[in-house]
């Protein structure tokens, strides 16, 4: 836990993990971009739109080990929107519980996979994907399903990287036979890959969800 | 922690004024407004009017909002849509629970199935798909299909005309739904409920039960299980009889007599006595041998007379047997043991008259006579056996205990027929 006061507004702000760089503060929205001690304010991010996703900072998760969401990035496109929650497991490690149409996408960060593959190299320059296409990724064959333009449309907690709005945002979708996806995405002329598998909130018992008037409690998260 | 959140968010519609409900924020891209039919963009922040109704508005059998609880899930009535292929129309109602997600109410008219999108993509093996290791047939060719009617929210952008691919895939009792559009390709599980199970679940009128008409395509035979019973109960009914018959029909001899019969064609009466009958209902085998017979025949016609009633059953039997050369070929035929039955013999004590007439046949002199010399006789043997296995009653039993069985089976074949129907004028 690193302790700081933001710059902006001088509320105090927690850093939960020193591997995260990037900060929203809760009470400005400031982005506040951490290197070493210096904290340096980045420009104010939208507010997430109020939405029913069941999930907020501090739901908790287990994927072999436990973790937490501490972050997320609202992303919209033009048929909609979708949430990124960034999960810190109880290693240290950082995953992405991505959230679209109901359904959630667990998902880590491949450093070194996937760069063969085509449908990776035709994200890193801007060349037309088919759907449909083939693409094999840490050795899991999937198949490109979704290909959408995306910004980010606001921003909460903490987060591996800054998150202004209109940065264009290219993000592919991909599904195995298997349940395993993935995800390729461009980010300011970074391409990232993530790969992963689709969950339930009963297979990762998620607890501390948000409560909705009139709707129980899953057995597993009460 | 904050106060539990209303998922429901009262919006105003631009166009009309009408109060209308926001259920899934976040999610909902398109939204219909109830009153006016106009399409309002979710994504922007004042609601913006996409398209005007195309059609005439129309209240769904389950209304908007309708909570009910399907298979342990509670599903909230977000999204109701109709779409069409050129043949039919059917119901689509879009359900949302905060934690579950999305799930698909489909309503055919006669059955409702409930549908979730895949997570997985489907893998082939031999021309069959298969979604966790279980295996669908495919139905028919791809068709289009398109939206004629919409009303409330979705998490995409919906629109009237909005036209789809569709393969269908099936197995009893669920069907995987393969849509295509130009930039997308979604499947889609179905699962058949049982009948009354939506309506019980949200609280419309139940549909009658009916298994006429054309059945869904993912729908089970009704006669399905009734079939495998009816045929194992079938095959245990007819080893049963087999069995029974086999064992109850292991026969006794009851009477046995050798006797000369002349060769001259003069009838010989022999009369074997004692025949006890004691079974209500008997069946009785008589069993000739003429073993020494040689190019000649022996007619042999039986009267079993029952010693009270005087009734009589008859029978006749010819044991026969010829040879000789013809062409440098020698032949042999004839049965020289012939054996009849008589069944359903009264109980009681009988006697068999023998009426035997024997004659030799001159092969050397054919075709001149039949003939025989004074006094050439050829022993004959009469055995009396109780039981013996009936071959025509078992046929009898065996169409009687089957009868069930293929009735259910016709029936079975009709459904499927029925449920094929479709798909099989589309090959013609």
């Amino acid at each position: 836990m690193i302790d700081a006061t933001c710059p902006n507004c001088g509320a105090a702000v927690h850093f939960r993990t020193p591997a995260l760089p990037v900060k929203i503060c809760d009470y400005c929205r400031t982005t506040l971009v951490r290197s070493g001690e210096v904290l340096q304010a980045m420009g104010k991010v939208a507010e997430v739109p109020e939405d029913v996703s069941p999930l907020q900072i501090g739901t908790r998760g287990k994927d072999g080990t436990g973790f937490e969401l501490i972050g997320r990035i609202r992303m919209r496109w033009s048929g909609g929107g979708w949430n990124e929650w960034l999960a810190l497991f109880d290693d240290g490690s950082t995953g992405w519980l991505s959230e679209a149409m109901g359904r959630f996408m667990l998902l880590r960060a491949m450093p070194y996979a996937g760069f063969r593959t085509d449908a990776v190299r035709q994200v890193r320059d801007d060349e037309p994907i088919a759907l449909g296409a083939e693409a094999t990724i840490d050795g899991v064959k999937y198949r490109v399903n979704d290909v959408k333009d995306a910004t980010f449309a606001g921003s909460e907690g903490e987060l591996p990287f800054s998150t202004p709005a209109d940065t264009p945002i290219r993000s592919v979708d991909l599904m195995a036979p298997g349940g395993e996806c993935a995800s390729i995405q461009k980010d300011r002329g970074e391409v990232s890959v993530y790969a992963g598998r689709y969950v339930t909130l009963a297979e990762i018992t998620a607890t501390n969800v948000r409560a909705f008037d009139g709707w129980p409690l899953p057995s597993f998260a009460a | 922690m904050t106060a539990p959140l209303n998922t429901v968010r009262a919006l105003t519609c631009p166009n009309c004024g009408g109060t209308i409900a926001l259920r899934a924020a976040g999610n909902t891209v398109s939204i219909i407004c109830e009153h006016c039919g106009t399409t309002l963009d979710a994504t922007s922040p004042d609601l913006a009017p996409i398209a005007q109704a195309q059609a005439a508005m129309q209240r769904p059998e389950i209304a908007l909002g309708t909570r009910g609880s399907l298979r342990g899930v509670q599903w909230e009535v977000v999204g109701y849509l109709e779409r069409s292929d050129s043949y039919v129309t059917w119901a689509e109602y879009l359900l949302f629970n905060p934690y579950e997600g999305y799930a698909f109410l489909v309503d055919d008219g006669r059955r409702f199935s409930l549908g979730v999108l895949l997570t997985q993509l489907p893998g082939y093996t031999g021309g069959s798909i298969t979604v966790d290791d279980v295996g669908y047939t495919r139905f028919g060719s791809r068709y289009g299909a398109w939206v004629k009617f919409v009303v409330g929210e979705f998490y995409w952008r919906v629109a009237v005309g909005e036209h789809v691919l569709i393969t269908d895939f099936v197995r009893p009792g669920t069907m995987l739904s393969c849509e295509e559009s130009d930039d997308e390709r979604t499947w889609t599980k179905l699962d058949l409920l049982d009948f009354g199970e939506a309506e019980t679940a949200f609280g419309i009128r139940k549909r009658r039960k009916s298994y006429g008409g054309t059945p869904a395509p993912h729908e089970p035979s009704p006669y399905g299980n009734v079939m495998k019973e009816a045929l194992i109960i079938g095959v245990v009914a007819l080893v049963t009889l087999m069995v029974i018959m086999l064992m109850g029909g292991q026969s006794a001899q009851i009477a046995s007599e050798t006797f000369d019969v002349p060769l001259d064609g003069v009838t010989k009466t022999q009369v074997i006595r004692q025949i006890d009958l004691p079974a209500r209902l008997s069946a009785v085998r008589i069993a000739a041998r003429a073993d020494r017979i040689d190019n000649g025949w022996v007619d042999l016609d039986y009267s079993l007379v029952n010693r009270a009633t005087q009734e009589s059953f008859d029978a006749y039997a010819t044991a026969e047997e010829y040879h000789g050369v013809t062409d440098g070929e020698s032949w042999r035929e004839g049965d020289r043991t012939p054996g009849v039955k008589l069944s359903s013999i009264p109980a009681g004590q009988y006697d068999l008259v023998v009426e035997a007439t024997g004659h030799l046949w001159s092969n050397t002199t054919f075709p001149t006579a039949f003939a025989g010399s004074a006094g050439d006789t050829t022993p004959v043997t009469i055995a009396v056996a109780r039981g013996g296995l009936f071959i025509g009653n078992f046929f009898l039993a065996f169409f009687v205990l089957l009868l069930w069985p293929a009735i259910i089976v016709l029936l079975h074949l009709g459904f499927e027929q029925r449920r094929m129907a479709p798909v099989t004028e589309d090959d013609e």
